[in-house]
């Protein structure tokens, strides 16, 4: 299921808030203040939906899930005790997590390799699980925090599952550190201004999929699905830019959504995207983009490999390669990765040091050239296709501008409009325009700001719900890695 | 009161009347806008449950049958519509103009002095609207002009050596047949190949090279009907819908002169049928394209009824299961040819025969001693009308339903003269050629 499915809007959504309000009551009547947990009735609803949510997808992988979350639980109590074991078990328990994704994710793949390598190999064809590499680094998240000592273990299973099956965060992450919501699994408040928060948040999120993203991603495909003997200049660079259009408010969209929806339930979730096509460097894109799977790069693989103090090189093109890995298992993710490690050590001695010379806009053209050649490595996973791509993208096509690519333009114009200026920060400036024209706090700023925020809310909902219906086009980019 | 409660009471109740609306109204089980059953609530087994399909079959039911659909649907191109950037002076549309060099093109006319290959050499024709603004709708749809007059067409991807199977197809016809029983082959141009805009022309492939391929694989005994060139002389008339993806009965009614030319038959011309005409008619297209421009450029929809020639029909008519199978048959049963009351708005096209799942026996008053057996998809519906004065009898079988063995059927029913009446994308269709050629000799299908 995902989160712009009318069926998880309208039935499991409105199911969900009864019950979990109803719980939530319960709690409050029942538990207050006299358990270690305060909400037991809340998260069992909450553990219960998202276990529907995912084997509404994945019927048989749940149980792979509620496996993976046993071998974590477990292996969370031998590292929180004393034992001379705690690192062996952190050992076993990360090598577990990664065989298991190794195994769903990467198995074809490297059989492939071996196939082409000449050593006989059957390829096995086994479906990715849907959410596989969030939760795993999930569960690797758990471990190590545990390790480190910045989290208590978890003496209940199923908090342990509520942390890793938490429907809002399930499929596309954030990638949630264990570390930052332990707390809240237990004891956590929603006030009114929580809750208003979160569903404004998760209405900008279905916005930025539904009406933004689902459109771009009909342009992309046009261009860069069908058949490119005939794909000009022109076409080549309309149809990667849509792309990279669709992907920044596919992803960030869903991010928006779980949070929104975490927020409404009284959990604060990581940012994950801030901005990032505002970048002037690769550097600053990559702090700016999927900031949770870059964080967990940093903290779990950069730093214990030993960061800047030892071989600085190899830590990063290490990190770069497993960034491009885990998007998916093909070389085309592992090109990605290796592109944007080669860019950021180049950033590191040739751009940074100069950056405060030179002028803005031109860091900011080199940082989005780069960025939108990246989305074309990252688009192709037939590299044959990929090449004929690019000998079109850079000039060498037989056309350079038609007719598709100006249709392209014209006939989404508006869409075009909106997707650079919500690039931009431009809801924030906005939303800080009632309190400076009417001063914080006073009447009219309570009464524009409110009016605003109902007017927007109503009609991203209402268009929404029009341009899902009879769209042919509505998975979620990241629910695939 | 709290603004973060006044927001949450109002978008709560508007979130909650959406609510009530999706999972509380009726659902809706048809599209009128794109003619077609919508999805129904899946039947439950064990496999579809554990293999995800039983999960995924609700999620597409309850998001292809809400409530209201159709209106939704119109908002969803409104809201698309809005995103257009309007430009001025564009070209203007030219769809009716004169088509040009039509006047000296030359006539390809069947000629008793042309010997038995007559019909073979097909000319090329010019285009129209080639000026005209065009743009690539949903399903890589074309959407060319301006409203109120834009026309939306498939464009054609058929290679010029294609269409091999289809007249091997026809040929075994002719050599199971026999002499005794004349074979034509009549292949449909769709509206691309005459009104597809300059701008666009890289999109689709032209028909002519494909017809003209086929024709020249027919064997000589077969008559090739080249509806293709008159087609192309009155294309400046409205002889394809703009809105649906099928010809008109005009454009019928100039293919039936042709053959008429060719089969050598009596031919009764347009002033001897009544006109009817409808107005607002907006067909396929629109929900093929979800194009909104398509919904605000409505047509007329102009069909002919006999005006002298007396006829009776008969049909027997097939159910069909959701694969589109027939599941059973009727007995035979009189009825109407046309059925204008039962075929309204965006369905009016149904209304000869009232649709393609049945085997259809219409008996006239001519007097030739010929007798018509029409093979054809839902472009052959048109056809019929215009061949009453000229035929005995005119058979209609589609060759998607049915379930005799063709061969003993013609046996059976005298039939003297056999026309396969298909559009260029069933005629370059493998899969189509077979099933024609497996219903000649195929055991009746029990059911």
């Amino acid at each position: 299921m995902v989160f712009s499915d009318l069926f998880f809007l309208f039935v499991f959504l409105p199911a969900f808030i009864f019950l979990y309000t109803g719980a939530r009551l319960i709690d409050r009547r029942l538990f207050s203040g006299r358990l270690e947990c305060e909400h037991p009735f809340a998260n069992a609803v909450l553990v219960v939906f998202s276990l529907l949510f995912y084997a509404w997808g994945e019927p048989v992988y749940v149980f792979l899930m509620l496996g993976c979350v046993a071998v974590n639980f477990f292996a969370g109590k031998v590292i929180a005790s004393a034992s001379n074991h705690r690192k062996i078990a952190l050992a076993a328990g990360v090598t577990a997590n990664v065989a298991i994704l190794a195994t769903f994710k990467y198995t074809g793949f490297f059989a492939r390799i071996l196939a082409d390598l000449g050593i006989p190999v059957g390829i096995p064809s086994i479906a990715l699980p849907i959410g596989i590499s969030f939760y795993v680094f999930q569960s690797v998240s758990y471990l190590v925090d545990v390790y480190r000592r910045e989290a208590p273990a978890q003496r209940n299973f199923f908090n342990l599952l509520l942390y890793i099956s938490m429907f809002p965060q399930l499929i596309a992450g954030p990638i949630v550190r264990y570390g930052s919501v332990a707390a809240e699994i237990n004891s956590r408040r929603a006030s009114a201004e929580d809750i208003s928060d979160g569903v404004f948040r998760f209405l900008i999120g279905l916005g930025k999929k539904v009406i933004i993203a689902n459109q771009f991603s009909e342009i992309a495909d046009q261009f860069l699905k069908s058949d490119m003997s005939n794909l000009s200049t022109g076409g080549a660079w309309i149809g990667i830019v849509a792309f990279t259009f669709q992907i920044y408010f596919d992803f960030s969209g869903y991010s928006d959504m779980a949070i929104g929806i975490g927020r409404c339930l009284g959990f604060h979730f990581c940012e994950n995207f801030n901005h990032p096509y505002c970048s002037g460097t690769i550097t600053e894109f990559w702090r700016r983009w999927h900031m949770s799977l870059g964080s967990f790069f940093r903290d779990y693989v950069y730093i214990p490999l030993g960061g800047n103090r030892a071989h600085q090189f190899l830590n990063i093109m290490v990190v770069w390669f497993l960034t491009g890995l885990w998007h998916g298992a093909a070389w085309n993710f592992i090109l990605w990765g290796l592109y944007f490690g080669l860019i950021v050590m180049v950033e590191k001695f040739a751009i940074l040091p100069y950056v405060s010379r030179i002028p803005r806009p031109l860091l900011h053209l080199y940082a989005l050239l780069l960025i939108v050649v990246g989305w074309g490595i990252f688009y192709f996973d037939d590299l044959g296709r990929m090449g004929v791509f690019f000998h079109s993208f850079f000039g060498l096509s037989a056309d350079h501008w038609d007719f598709v690519a100006e249709s392209a333009v014209f006939d989404r114009f508006w869409l075009w409009i909106v997707a650079i200026l919500f690039c931009m920060p431009v809801r924030r400036i906005v939303s800080s325009l009632p309190s400076r024209i009417f001063g914080e706090s006073s009447a009219g700023h309570v009464t524009v700001a409110l009016g605003t925020r109902v007017v927007v809310s109503a009609l991203i909902l209402i268009v929404s719900v029009a341009l899902l219906i009879g769209a042919t086009n509505n998975a979620f980019l990241y629910t695939r890695f | 009161m709290n603004r973060h409660i006044v927001f949450l009471v109002l978008i709560g109740t508007l979130f909650g009347v959406l609510t009530v609306v999706f999972v509380a109204f009726p659902r809706s089980t048809f599209s009128e806008l794109e003619k077609r059953d919508l999805a129904t609530f899946p039947d439950y087994s064990h496999e579809a449950l554990f293999a995800g399909n039983y999960s995924r079959d609700i999620s597409a039911w309850f998001s292809d049958s809400e409530p209201y659909r159709d209106r939704f649907m119109a908002l969803h191109m409104q809201i698309k519509d809005g995103m257009v950037l309007r430009r001025s002076g564009d070209d203007a549309v030219t769809f009716h103009a004169e088509l040009p060099g039509a006047e000296t093109e030359e006539d390809v006319v069947a000629d008793d002095q042309a010997g038995e290959r007559e019909n073979r050499d097909i000319a090329d024709v010019g285009q129209i609207g080639a000026n005209a603004p065009a743009k690539v709708a949903s399903g890589g749809i074309i959407v060319a002009g301006e409203i109120p007059e834009v026309r939306a067409m498939m464009v054609y991807k058929g290679e010029a050596s294609g269409g091999k199977a289809w007249a091997e197809t026809v040929n075994f016809y002719k050599k199971t047949l026999g002499s005794a029983v004349n074979v034509y082959c009549m292949v449909i141009p769709t509206p691309i190949e005459y009104y597809c805009p300059d701008k666009v022309k890289s999109r689709t492939y032209r028909q002519l090279p494909t017809i003209r391929n086929i024709y020249s694989l027919l064997d000589d005994s077969v008559r090739a009907v080249d509806v293709y060139t008159i087609l192309g002389q009155h294309a400046s008339e409205p002889i394809y819908f703009r809105t649906d993806h099928h010809w008109t009965p005009l454009g019928a009614y100039y293919a039936a002169m042709k053959f008429a030319e060719v089969a050598r038959v009596p031919f009764s011309t347009i002033d001897r049928f009544d006109v009817h005409e409808r107005q607002g008619f907006v067909g396929s297209m629109y929900g093929y394209s979800k194009d909104n421009a398509v919904r605000r450029s409505p047509e007329t929809f102009v069909y002919y009824t006999p005006k002298d020639t007396l006829y009776s029909t008969t049909y027997r008519s097939f159910t069909l299961d959701s694969a589109f199978h027939v599941k059973s048959q009727s007995a035979t049963y009189k009825g109407d040819f046309f059925m204008p009351n039962s075929y309204k708005g965006g369905s009016s096209y149904s209304m000869f025969m009232g649709g393609d799942a049945k085997v259809t026996v219409v008996r006239t008053s001519g007097k030739t001693g010929r007798r018509l057996l029409i093979i054809k998809d839902s472009f052959g519906n048109a056809l019929p009308p215009f061949l009453f004065g000229s035929f005995d009898e005119v058979h209609v079988v589609d060759h998607r339903y049915f379930i005799d063995n063709l061969e003993s059927y013609i046996r059976t029913n005298g039939v003297t003269d056999v026309v396969f009446v298909h559009n260029i994308f069933n005629a370059y269709s493998l899969g189509v050629a077979k099933n024609i050629r497996s219903i000649l000799t195929q055991k009746p299908k029990r059911l």
